[in-house]
């Protein structure tokens, strides 16, 4: 059997990747202990769910139907660039950047082109029905917009499709940039400012939307005001399904015109030009870096804070201070935790910012965006926590059990202490400022204090039952759709809270609002805590 | 099959890899030997087309290693010391996706993962039932063995292959490897084992901080030498001869 020539195996190869990252994407990267049959259950329901709940959120485009077809695409392009736009930030650095890979993979004769082009199309492949359960509702009705045609329908899901090329490649195109610039030593760092960037741009455009639009008679229009939203890509593709479906207006076929381009170079830049980066890239990440550690910098910060006051006192017990310089070494150090620690908490940060910078518009809203902002900071630890459960070298976590430790308790109590040290501290002290800039009065920050007082019982959430124990679970997991239904109910806690501390206050009796929120707080906090502390390692691990 | 002249690879300011230079033959298996770090494993990822060399040059069956680096990688078949393989996976999945990487035609590829089956003792069942991720490290290491072979490659890198083998595995592994290189394959084989390397391989070659210290045939270099085995050989060049008295003393660190 002699191996054939390079022509004939470009095919069967693309086919081959393509099948293998997209049932990498579905049944994660590992799976220790699981037997095939098992797989696909768990797999499918959480990915159905997920499609199902995109879906139903999509069916708020239908209030745009009695618009014009530019402002029901331009919500519905605006949307699906954040939801596409927040998946590629959690799953690329993942798909693109798998540190075993480069032993399995990269010895074989296939080209850096069409690596990146298999793992490229299974992004747009997922992204595609991410969108595609959002839009369905808008895409269906969308042809009874007020200046639509029937053609709508198609037209849409070209632009749709042009959308999930565009914003994949672009994030592609983001980390071949980063590495051709900042080689091997900053590269994890500048992957993930990347990826926040990303996300944190998702979430923002999500939050600009709205605002583009006001309300004219009958029906929603778009803000003729806004000159500048012409240069941000989803009034490009709205402008795609305008031009062929829509008024036809002049400037819409030039907003068309426009997204088609640009949507060609990204791609062709991504796969093309710059993909001998991206092969780079593979290479250095299976290399052990070259820099040498700093002498007393931050290699040794974390192991020696813990042996500093406050600190000292505060981390008594061993197995507390162990995991806590285990913990906050992998929130400096590890590629795959910053990448999905960082970006998965920049879309929390961007909200309770959005709430102060309204606050500070709208003086009616100000207190509530202030007190707002306190209590969804709860969501950072909270989040922190149940992220931080996640890591590619899941398996060494055994270690836990292996050591005579008696259960979770301690090792999530210290995971807890190093995410409230080095992520819930430093945002609280950002938003305190941020309030006191805004608002230029001190007794404005008395209305975060709700929110700060039920940090204990958000950080402690996670861990109810002995459940996330820091890096003990295979990052694949960390897809589940279950914990944006946790996230929104937390955040209609968030909102109640505010509200009764916003009429605490003009009632006159904040003061003994706090006392009263302090001892639930205190109510419900010790039985959980007791409760974490007598549980024990779960039997039944693989 | 493999010519090296000067090969070198440089990380920041660290030389990895100084000016190696050697020749291996068709049919010869060569032991690749050296302490942690010296360079090993970045040397088999620049003959594999894995990574591109600083300097120097390099052929794999005359193919260029920086400009045919895809037909090199088409004639070579690596066994990397991570065993790393896509654990969600069976291990038919995986086999059947490498053979595609190789264009080997669906029944001929299943034909020769049951040949290896066979050879390694296992049923089907074995490759279909569990993911590799459930696999032991042994089974895991025979389904990256089949892997690097699936497509017959003229020349074969084996890093540190024995790793997790049973005794009766590792014994039929010794005698395929020995074959193959009768049939004519070229086979580089990196091991810490000395006493295996002294027993298969036909020549070694030791490095240290990315430089060749040594080229020849097991049991000339040792008999010339006066070292009386391989690893005392390697040992002495290496700077390891301290180890067993340091050992020793450590070992009394534990005494209550």
């Amino acid at each position: 059997m002699n191996a054939p020539s390079a022509a004939v195996i470009s095919k069967p190869a693309n086919r081959a990747l393509h099948r293998l990252f997209l049932t990498l994407f579905l049944r994660g990267r590992s799976s220790r202990g699981l037997r095939r049959s098992s797989v696909p259950r768990s797999v499918f329901s959480k990915l159905a769910f997920t499609l199902i709940l995109y879906a139903l959120v999509g069916c708020f485009g239908l209030y745009f139907l009695n618009g014009p077809v530019f402002t029901l695409s331009l919500y519905l392009h605006g949307m699906t660039l954040v939801f596409c736009g927040l998946f590629i930030a959690a799953s690329a650095g993942e798909t693109l950047f798998n540190k075993e890979e480069a032993d399995i993979l990269l010895h074989r004769p296939i080209s850096p082109q069409t690596l990146l082009r298999a793992k490229l199309t299974v992004l747009v492949q997922v992204s595609l029905w991410i969108a595609g359960a959002f839009n369905l509702a808008g895409t269906l009705g969308g042809f009874r917009a007020i200046d639509a045609s029937l053609i709508f329908p198609v037209a849409h899901i070209i632009s749709t499709v042009l959308e999930a090329v565009f914003c994949t490649s672009c994030v592609v195109l983001g980390y071949e940039f980063c590495l051709r610039c900042f080689g091997r030593e900053l590269l994890e760092n500048v992957m993930t400012a990347v990826q926040i960037l990303v996300a944190v741009g998702a979430v923002a455009a999500g939050q600009i939307i709205p605002r583009m639009m006001t309300v004219v008679g009958s029906h929603v229009t778009f803000r003729s005001d806004v000159w500048w939203v012409r240069f941000l890509p989803p009034t490009w593709f709205a402008g795609f399904d305008d031009a062929l479906s829509g008024s036809g207006a002049g400037l819409s076929w030039i907003l068309g015109a426009t997204g088609v381009t640009l949507t060609a170079i990204t791609a062709w830049l991504a796969l093309g030009r710059m993909a001998r980066h991206y092969e780079l890239g593979l290479q250095l990440l299976g290399e052990t870096s070259t820099m040498r550690p700093a002498q007393g910098g931050r290699r040794r910060f974390t192991a020696l804070l813990v042996h500093v006051p406050p600190f000292s006192w505060w981390l008594r017990h061993p197995v507390q201070r162990a995991s806590f310089i285990l913990v906050s070494s992998y929130l400096v150090r590890d590629r795959d935790v910053k990448l999905r620690v960082y970006p998965g908490m920049a879309p929390m940060l961007i909200m309770p910012v959005i709430m102060l910078l309204n606050g500070h518009q709208d003086v009616g809203l100000g207190s509530f965006g202030v007190a707002f902002a306190g209590t969804y900071l709860g969501m950072i630890p909270m989040l922190g926590v149940t992220l931080l459960q996640y890591s590619q070298q899941w398996a060494a976590a055994d270690i836990f059990r292996i050591a005579p430790v008696i259960g979770p308790a301690e090792v999530c109590a210290g995971a807890r202490k190093a995410v409230t040290c080095f992520l819930t501290v430093p945002l609280v002290i950002v938003y305190a400022l941020i309030t006191l800039l805004l608002s230029r009065d001190h007794k404005a920050l008395a209305l975060m204090l709700p929110g700060l007082i039920m940090l204990p019982i958000y950080t402690l959430v996670p861990n109810l039952g002995g459940a996330a124990v820091p890096l003990s679970e295979a990052a694949e997991e960390a897809k589940s759709a279950r914990r944006g239904l946790v996230y929104a109910g937390a955040t209609v806690v968030a909102a109640v809270i505010a509200s009764l501390a916003i009429w605490a206050q003009f009632a006159g009796w904040f003061f003994w609002f706090l006392l009263g929120e302090i001892a639930v707080v205190t109510a419900i906090y010790v039985p959980l805590s007791r409760s974490l502390a007598s549980t024990r390692w779960s039997a039944n691990v693989d | 099959m493999i010519s090296v002249q000067r090969l070198s690879k440089q990380f920041g300011q660290q030389l990895a890899v100084d000016a190696l230079t050697f020749e291996i033959p068709a049919g010869q298996i060569v032991g690749f030997l050296g302490p942690n770090g010296a360079g090993k494993s970045t040397t088999l990822k620049m003959l594999t087309g894995m990574l591109a060399p600083t300097s120097g040059q390099g052929t794999i069956c005359g193919f260029d290693l920086e400009k045919d680096v895809i037909e090199v990688k088409r004639h070579v078949g690596f066994v990397p010391e991570s065993g790393a393989v896509f654990e969600s996976l069976t291990g038919l999945e995986y086999l059947e996706m490498v053979a595609a990487l190789y264009a080997i035609p669906a029944d001929a590829a299943r034909k020769r993962i049951e040949q290896f089956l066979t050879f390694f003792d296992l049923g089907f069942a074995t490759l279909t039932d569990k993911l590799l991720g459930a696999y032991s490290k042994g089974m895991r290491r025979k389904v990256v063995i089949t892997a690097a072979l699936l497509h017959n490659p003229p020349v074969v890198f084996f890093d540190e292959p024995l790793d997790g083998l049973d005794a009766n595995a590792a014994v039929g592994f010794k005698a395929l490897i020995q074959t193959l290189a009768h049939e004519g394959k070229a086979i580089v084989y990196s091991s810490h084992i000395l006493d295996v390397v002294e027993r298969v391989c036909d020549r070694v070659l030791i490095i240290d901080k990315g430089k060749l210290l040594l080229d020849g045939q097991p049991e000339e270099l040792v008999a010339s030498s006066g070292a009386g085995t391989l690893e005392r050989l390697f040992t002495q060049l290496t700077g390891g001869t301290e180890m067993e008295r340091r050992a020793e003393d450590f070992a009394r660190t534990f005494r209550p």
